[in-house]
């Protein structure tokens, strides 16, 4: 058990993101307010983003472009996965985009955005 | 030549691009819409057709995005159950778009009519962009691209229910998403590649020196597809967002949305894990159990519901039960049905919804106890209710029984005959929730019983016999089919 405490210790990033990324879930999950519960799905997000990028992190890496005047044992960070990111965040921008223009709708049909209102009001009739 | 080298890149963006020029049409040229949607989604069915034909020939195709090879570059891999699910998802967005040109009117406003198509066509080009691609993150911007398109075609309807539907459709959808998301970067940090087959090849070596992220992964997986595709526990939002849609809407979700996902879940259970630690995690005993609950409890609630639609949204709960059931007893018989009731259920579940919506053009009836005496009023729609109705319970002659029959030979393959029990039990369930609507169709009249033909355009019939004509053909020829997918499932299991 105390190699796996040291583990953990020393890949800290991971850690922090499913940190994040648990904190994202029982945001949506518990939260009443829509727009908190779109929050919960931006926070989730990020720390998958996040994850990625320490996936391709490598201590004392630089960017990956290449020069000749660098020794050959340069170390060059891997940059694939900050550019799966980039698609990443495009997804979920559109995401939280569409998600807030139903919520403004719901709040001009309801007056509220505390969802236990509205599904009370809409079992009213 | 070019075309037919790059014809899945081109099936693909086809109708991506068409979706976009509907945008542009919106605006400009209304009532052209409808057509161009059907000339698109034409030009589609072809080339999956093409495309189906060439993998019939034995041949596997590979397309590598930009010419670059896998493990760099981003493959598209079309093999027999992938070219199944595109023939099946143009040729039933073909019969759709068909009925929309005079269904769309009359349940959505005009001005969104337009974009309604947009939605419509990225919906079919995300779903096909899903079934052949063979690179995980490519799955996972198309599961999105989906998740967006289908929530858009619950909300076009602009209502309060459909609207608040749509919401929680979004969230549950972005929140599988993500955990999709996330099992795919414990997969590339694993493995080091984001190409299945090459996943796969290295997860076979090393998934012995790591068992708890390979059991997190696999967990991941199915809780992200499993909340896309519906399964048991996490069909919450199914129910509100299929009954709450234009008809045409609830025919796309419920007949080939969720299917997409299941087809992906499979893929990556028996392709990129394999059997061993399908089986080795007690990933199957889980999907198992789940599917049972999903069958019993799916028909419970189905027979619950007094609105038409509301009651085929559960009986859909219940159907993807089966299907997980059929590919969870993982033998040969389970797996081949599984796929085959993929495609019955989508024919059925198609002429059911569309069916649902010409009873509502016609008399504007949503309950179920208010249908007394149409099979009078509407014979053709009706007598094609009935064939879906009664294939949903499996009677012989129709496609419901041959799946149902497979999956019980498959779980006696399995050495678990007590799923007999089950399926037995669930078709008298589902007798109980649709014999009353055709009995009272056809044998509870009112004053006067006049035969008359069904009032409602041509247009919105001709899907309605199709769908219900390939559910009787299904059932009386399913040889073809089962030889046809018999070769994935032996790849499957090796």
């Amino acid at each position: 058990m105390a190699i796996e405490f040291s583990k953990l210790i020393l890949n800290y990033p991971y850690f922090i993101s499913v940190i994040i990324f648990s904190l994202g879930c029982l945001c949506i999950l518990t939260q009443h307010n829509l727009l908190k519960k779109v929050m919960g799905i931006n926070i989730m997000q990020s720390g998958i983003f996040l994850f990625y990028i320490a996936v391709g992190n490598i201590k004392g890496g630089i960017a990956p472009i290449y020069d000749p005047s660098l020794p050959e044992a340069t170390l060059y960070i891997n940059p694939l996965t900050s550019t799966l990111i980039l698609t990443g965040i495009v997804v979920g921008f559109s995401v939280t985009a569409f998600a807030l223009a139903l919520i403004v709708k719901l709040y001009n049909f309801y007056g509220t955005i505390h969802a236990p209102d509205i599904i009370r009001m809409r079992s009213l009739g | 030549m070019y075309l037919w080298e790059n014809m899945p890149f081109f099936l693909v963006i086809g109708s991506l691009i068409g979706a976009f020029g509907m945008a542009f049409f919106a605006r400009w040229k209304r009532e052209w819409c409808p057509y161009l949607t059907i000339l698109s989604v034409a030009f589609s069915f072809v080339l999956s057709c093409i495309l189906a034909y060439r993998v019939a020939g034995g041949e596997i195709v590979h397309y590598y995005a930009g010419g670059w090879r896998p493990p760099w570059g981003i493959e598209m891999m079309i093999d027999e159950l992938g070219s199944m699910m595109l023939v099946l998802l143009s040729g039933s967005f073909l019969l759709i778009a068909i009925y929309c040109v005079k269904a769309i009117p009359r349940e959505i406003p005009p001005s969104v009519s337009g974009w309604y198509y947009t939605c419509f066509l990225l919906t079919l080009s995300a779903m096909m962009g899903m079934v052949a691609t063979n690179d995980f993150f490519n799955i996972f911007v198309m599961v999105e691209v989906t998740g967006i398109g289908a929530c858009a075609l619950v909300a076009a309807k602009g209502e309060k229910l459909s609207t608040e539907a749509a919401l929680r459709y979004l969230i549950l959808s972005s929140t599988g998403a993500a955990f999709l998301l996330f099992a795919i970067a414990f997969a590339y940090q694993l493995t080091g590649n984001l190409n299945m087959t090459y996943v796969a090849a290295e997860l076979a070596k090393i998934k012995d020196q790591y068992p708890v992220i390979v059991w997190v992964m696999i967990s991941f997986f199915t809780i992200g597809l499993g909340l896309k595709a519906a399964l048991f526990p996490l069909h919450l939002w199914l129910p509100d967002a299929h009954s709450s849609a234009p008809s045409p809407s609830s025919a796309v979700l419920s007949g080939l949305v969720v299917k997409v996902y299941i087809v992906t879940i499979m893929r990556v259970y028996f392709m990129v894990f394999g059997f061993d630690i399908f089986t080795g995690t007690h990933m199957r005993t889980l999907i198992l159990i789940m599917a049972s609950m999903a069958i019993l409890f799916g028909s419970f609630f189905a027979f619950a519901q007094v609105n038409l639609k509301r009651r085929l949204a559960y009986s859909t709960v219940a159907q993807i039960g089966y299907i997980f059931l059929g590919f969870g007893l993982g033998t040969v018989w389970g797996i081949t049905a599984a796929m085959l009731h993929i495609i019955i259920h989508a024919f059925m579940k198609v002429c059911l919804f569309l069916s649902a919506g010409a009873i509502y053009y016609q008399t504007g009836k949503k309950k179920v106890t208010q249908l007394t005496g149409l099979g009078y009023q509407m014979p053709v729609t009706m007598v094609a209710f009935t064939i879906a109705s009664l294939s949903m319970i499996g009677i012989p002659l129709f496609g419901g029984f041959i799946s149902k029959y497979g999956i019980a030979l498959g779980s006696l393959e399995a050495g678990n005959p007590y799923f007999i029990a089950l399926i037995v039990l669930s078709g008298l369930l589902n007798a109980a929730y649709y014999l009353p609507i055709i009995w009272q169709a056809y044998f509870v009249s009112g004053p006067k019983i006049q035969l008359k033909m069904d009032a409602i355009p041509f247009s919105m019939l001709l899907p309605i016999i199709v769908t219900a004509a390939g559910v009787i053909y299904m059932g009386i020829f399913p040889g073809g089919a089962l030889t046809f997918l018999g070769k994935v499932v032996t790849r499957f299991l090796l």
